[in-house]
Formats: structure tokens, sequence, C-alpha cells
């Protein structure tokens, strides 16, 4: 089949690998309809996280129609139309029993490399880094789903594919990080970044009855998205001398009563503190620049609560005083998709959210490399680019 | 079984003496591990890439530090060091049914296959296997010196094994609604000789790899039925999968 790989640093090609097959009796095989890019890519990509290998399928954002069952596969059937979920998950462990599937205790077939970093091993994910298990990922024609009958979720008739898609990771996550907020009447969201999980977490903070919204970035075509598509409140930071001090304004010297970091590692920023964390990062000192993190711990409220999607490594500056002395509350993960997924498909049969408009750049899989290429540099306003194999 | 083994050794050490046959099981042994690194169903690959990036090695000298005996350590300069190593896990079953998973037949082999081939030759009786390099193989017989249904499990490597070892598995109910704490203990007795104790000290941390990773197949085994694996996994790079 064909597949994207990754093969170095900047280095993607769309080449022949062999066709996936069922190992697992739990396994299914998708014949995969589209898949999307995703801004944590770009970390491994840009050779920011490790344990890639050359030849690795990447992708974990996608979606398709079930060609292969494996004998212990109960629900999912052969012609099933489903979303799948970027973590793997086996249902089974405590964590799947606890809703907190992103920490599954029994899919990471290489968990040694987590356990060194981490202390504790995550679950696996597909075609990111080995450290996540080293699974195949989704960009290609065909992929395996392990524990299909917790990992698959059948599409509703009349749903389009641009519609469902985005449920495989930036709609879930972006839910989350809403959640994380612990919403109440009145309150107002600060969300960082308005790329796909950022616009999803503000439409999602809206669902789960916050009053206001507001989208902090730079990109003009996103702050747009922000405003009509998910009637956020919007502040250009190369625009304002003080992110944190425009928040303060506009919520009567309070602050926001939650952030939500939806940028990661690689954010982009103005100024000194800028310059330092780029340099660090060049000098493989640290793996992380966080200045919209930073930015996030001291707009919040006192009391508020912090909720980070945004992927990280390495951090230093990393200004504990100001959580502890301002009493917040972190909440952070990666994101639990399996918890999320079914209501978020009644939110989209409803009508309520139509993640569709993430879609800006559609290419065939063959062009998967100027499709990364184009989402990277945001050119042409490109929010998403996804892949028709 | 035990003449059998003995057979095997006495049909080897006619063709080499006392001193070559030790060397030759490091170095079996050795590329054993070694091979864990480059095979299939490896750890190196992964290992490799961290270890670069100096994370995983503080995380290794540690468990190290933390699994070594005082005694180990004392004898460093005699000896070759002896890899003892324990590691713990929690799984979400009952002791009762934890310990009948690990008496089935097949469940060692399948836990263990990371490592080695193994084969029950009867309740008593395990027959493991090391692939090393140029098709060596390193291959010896376990006894169960000790049961105790629902709580523990030891065995130990039979008289005349080239590579002596032993083995303790206990199960304990861990609190609230976790299940029980399973512990793996393996120690492995190298043969001296500077061979054999350049091969052991640089690859002293992979003893503790198996052990982890067999801990952790037992325990997806136990709760979802099957391993994860990325075993056939497509890429584009003949053995990229492998690592």
């Amino acid at each position: 089949m064909r597949a994207l790989c990754w093969n170095g640093i900047n280095d993607l090609r769309v080449e022949n690998v062999p066709d996936p097959e069922i190992v697992n009796p739990r396994d299914v095989i998708l014949k995969v309809t589209m898949s999307t890019t995703c801004g944590s890519d770009l970390h491994f990509i840009d050779g920011y996280i490790p344990t890639m290998r050359e030849g690795d399928v990447i992708g974990h954002e996608f979606m398709g129609e079930v060609v292969e069952v494996g004998h212990e596969v109960k629900k999912v059937k052969k012609g099933d139309r489903v979303v799948v979920p970027s973590f793997i998950v086996c249902g089974n462990c405590w964590y799947c029993q606890h809703d907190l599937y992103s920490l599954c205790d029994n899919t990471n077939p290489k968990p040694e490399v987590q356990q060194a970093t981490f202390g504790q091993p995550t679950a696996g994910i597909y075609g990111y880094t080995h450290a996540f298990g080293g699974y195949a990922g989704g960009h290609a024609q065909y992929v395996r789903v392990p524990h299909a009958d917790n990992d698959c979720f059948l599409v509703p008739d009349g749903l389009k594919d641009e519609q469902v898609l985005f449920l495989s990771d930036a709609a879930p996550t972006g839910y989350m990080g809403a959640e994380f907020c612990n919403i109440h009447p009145g309150d107002t969201i600060a969300v960082w970044g308005a790329g796909g999980v950022g616009l999803m977490a503000m439409q999602s903070a809206y669902l789960l009855g916050a009053e206001r919204v507001i989208a902090i970035d730079r990109f003009p075509e996103r702050l747009q998205l922000a405003r009509e598509k998910a009637g956020a409140e919007t502040i250009d930071y190369t625009q304002v001398d003080s992110v944190v001090e425009v928040l303060r304004e506009m919520t009567g010297g309070r602050g926001p009563d939650a952030c939500i970091d939806a940028v990661g590692m690689e954010a982009h920023g103005m100024g000194l503190e800028y310059a330092y964390d780029r340099a660090k990062q060049a000098l493989h000192l640290h793996t992380d620049r966080g200045e919209a993190l930073r930015q996030a711990i001291l707009a919040c409220r006192k009391g508020g609560t912090l909720s980070i999607l945004g992927v990280y490594g390495v951090m230093d500056k990393f200004p504990l005083g100001s959580i502890m002395n301002k009493g917040l509350t972190v909440r952070t993960a990666q994101q639990h998709g399996q918890k999320y997924v079914p209501r978020l498909l009644e939110h989209v049969q409803r009508g309520e959210l139509d993640p569709s408009y993430l879609v800006t750049h559609r290419f065939p899989l063959e062009d998967a490399p100027r499709g990364y290429e184009m989402f990277k540099k945001k050119e042409d306003g490109c929010v998403r680019s996804v892949f028709i194999p | 079984m035990k003449a059998l083994v003995q057979d095997e050794a006495t049909r080897l050490t006619a063709r080499v003496d006392k001193e070559q046959l030790e060397k030759m099981a490091s170095v079996v042994l050795g590329g054993a591990l070694l091979t864990l690194g480059l095979q299939r169903r490896s750890l190196g690959g992964t290992v490799m890439a961290l270890a670069s990036s100096g994370l995983l090695y503080r995380g290794l000298r540690g468990l190290r530090q933390l699994t070594s005996s005082p005694r180990d350590r004392r004898e460093e300069g005699a000896r070759t060091e002896t890899p003892s190593v324990q590691h713990a896990i929690t799984i979400g079953k009952p002791a009762d049914e934890l310990y009948r998973l690990w008496r089935e037949p097949g469940t060692l082999a399948q836990v263990m296959s990371h490592f080695a081939e193994l084969s029950t030759t009867s309740a008593e009786y395990t027959h493991w296997r090391v692939s090393g390099p140029l098709g060596q193989d390193l291959e010896w017989d376990t006894r169960i010196e000790e049961e105790r249904a629902g709580e523990l499990l030891r065995w130990e490597s039979v008289e005349g094994a080239l590579l002596p070892n032993q083995g303790l598995v206990s199960f304990r109910p861990a609190p609230g609604n976790w299940g029980t704490e399973v512990t793996l203990h393996l120690d492995f007795q190298p043969p001296g000789g500077a061979l054999g104790e350049a091969v052991m000290t640089r690859l002293l941390a992979v003893p503790d790899l198996l052990v982890n990773r067999a801990l952790r197949r037992f325990k997806s085994l136990a709760e979802t039925g099957e391993i994860p694996t990325t075993e056939r996994n497509p890429s584009a790079r003949q053995g990229a999968h492998l690592h």
C-alpha cells in the first residue's frame, strides 16, 4: 500500500509499505477514507521528540471503513464506517475503567522508554514515535486498529467524513480541555492557540456553559475563524504590549476564570523570553518554548484553572510561584478520546458542532508532504490539511 | 531431565574445555541480550534512541543501584557482578486467578517470548532456549522448587546449567480495587572470567528490561487476553518496525 513515511527531520515521503495485517485477535483493519495533520506531528517532524525510525508511517487522526476483523472482535463489523481516537486503549485496565484512557496500561509495547523518561508508561498512539509504542499511523491506505471494540466508533449515517474526522483527536482534546475548566455560568475562558484543538476547545467551552471565550493567536485567518466559527473575542498578541494586561482589562481586573493552552512546545511569542526559549531549544538545552503557557499562568484569575492541552517535553522557567500563590488548579492530559467521542457524535448529529470548517486544504495521499509543508508554514491560511488515500 | 542436561554438558565438554565453555556461555548470553536490541521483539532500537539523549541511561543506572545489593557491589572487582533484578506491577485481577494464569501451560512462553523460547516439559520443568549470535543457543531447564497457590512460585535452573539462574514470582493483594501486586525476581549467575565479566557489565541493564517487560506482558495478557505488539507493522524500511 502507499503511506506517508518519516525519513528524518523534515523529510516526509509517500512510499510503498507492506499492508497491515490482523496480528492480535481484537484487531481490525481499516481502509482509511480520510486523515489529517496535527500540530503535535510537527514536534517529531522538526526533531524535538526522539524515537522516530526511518520508514515509520505517521498520522494519528483518521477514519475509515472496516475491511477485516479479528476473531475476538464482538461489536465492530466489516463494512462499518468508523472514526478512531488517536490513543490505542484496552478498555479493561484500571485507567480505562476510570475514563483515563490515554493512560491505558496495556497498549504500549515498548513501555520501558516512557518508564525511564516519565516514570510510568502511557498508552500507545498511531504513528507517533516508538516511545508511544511505534504503531504504524493512519496516513496510509490501510491501518491496523487494535482493541477495535473499544477504539472504533460507528459514524451515524448522513454525516460527512470531514464532520467526524476531527473526533479522532482535535475535537475530544478540545472538549476535554474545556471540561477540565469546570465551567460555571458566567465564566470567561481564554484559549491560547486558534488551531484545530484551540477552536474545538472554544466551541466546547460554550457547549459546557461558558459566557465568554477569548482567543489568543497571531494569524489573522485563525483569529477570524475563532470569531466567526467559535464565537470568541480575539487578541492578536503581536498587536498588544502585554496579553496578560489586555486579558486583565477585558475581565474587570480579575483575569479569565480558566486558561487553556492549546499550543504546546513550539509556541511562538515576542520579545526576550521568546528569544531565550528559542535559543535554548535550538541548542537542545530544552525541548520546549513555553511562552504561551507562561502567559496563561500569569493571566489566570486567582483560584482559577489552568488547562494544558499543548504537548510538552522538558521545560524550565515554569513559574510555579504564580500557580502556588494564586491557588491555581492545573489540569492536563493527553486526550481521553474514548470518553468524549459518543457525546461529540451527538453534538455533531444535532448540528451543535460542525468541525468540518477546520478542513482548509485537501490533498490526495500522494501529496501529503506538501500538505504538511503548507500546514507547518500556515501557507494560504492552512488550518488543517486532510489526505484522501 | 537432570541427566539430559548433564549429557548435554558432557557432550559439549568433549569438544571444549571448561574455560572455553564458560566463555562461550558468556558470549552466547551476551549475544542473546545484545540481540534483544537488534532482533524482532526487541528493546534496543528505542533504548538506543533514548540513551543517546541520556535520559534512559540515568533511569537504568538508578534501577541498577536499586537492584544490586551491597554484596554485589563489594564483589564487583573480584568477580562478575550477579545480575539480580526485581520489579513489581499491579494487575487488576485477583491473586488466585493470576496464579492460575501463570501456571497455565503456554503463559510463561508467551510472556517471555521477547527473551527466550520456553517449553513446559512437565508440571515442574520448563525448558528455556535463548538464541545467540551466529546460530549459537543457550539452553537450560528450570524446576519449580516452591509453590504456594495464589501466593508465590519459585524456580531454579537444574544442576549443570551453563548459566545458573533462579526466579521468583509472588502475588499479593493490592489496596482498594487495584487487584494484585505481582513481583518478579530473576537472578543470573553468569560464568566467571574476564570475558563474562565484560559482557555482563556492559549488559547489566538488560535483565532489568527483561523482567520489566515480562511483567507488563503478563499484565496485558491477564487484563486483555492479548499482548500489545507491533509485529508485522507496516514500515517503509525493512526492519524499522523491529526496534
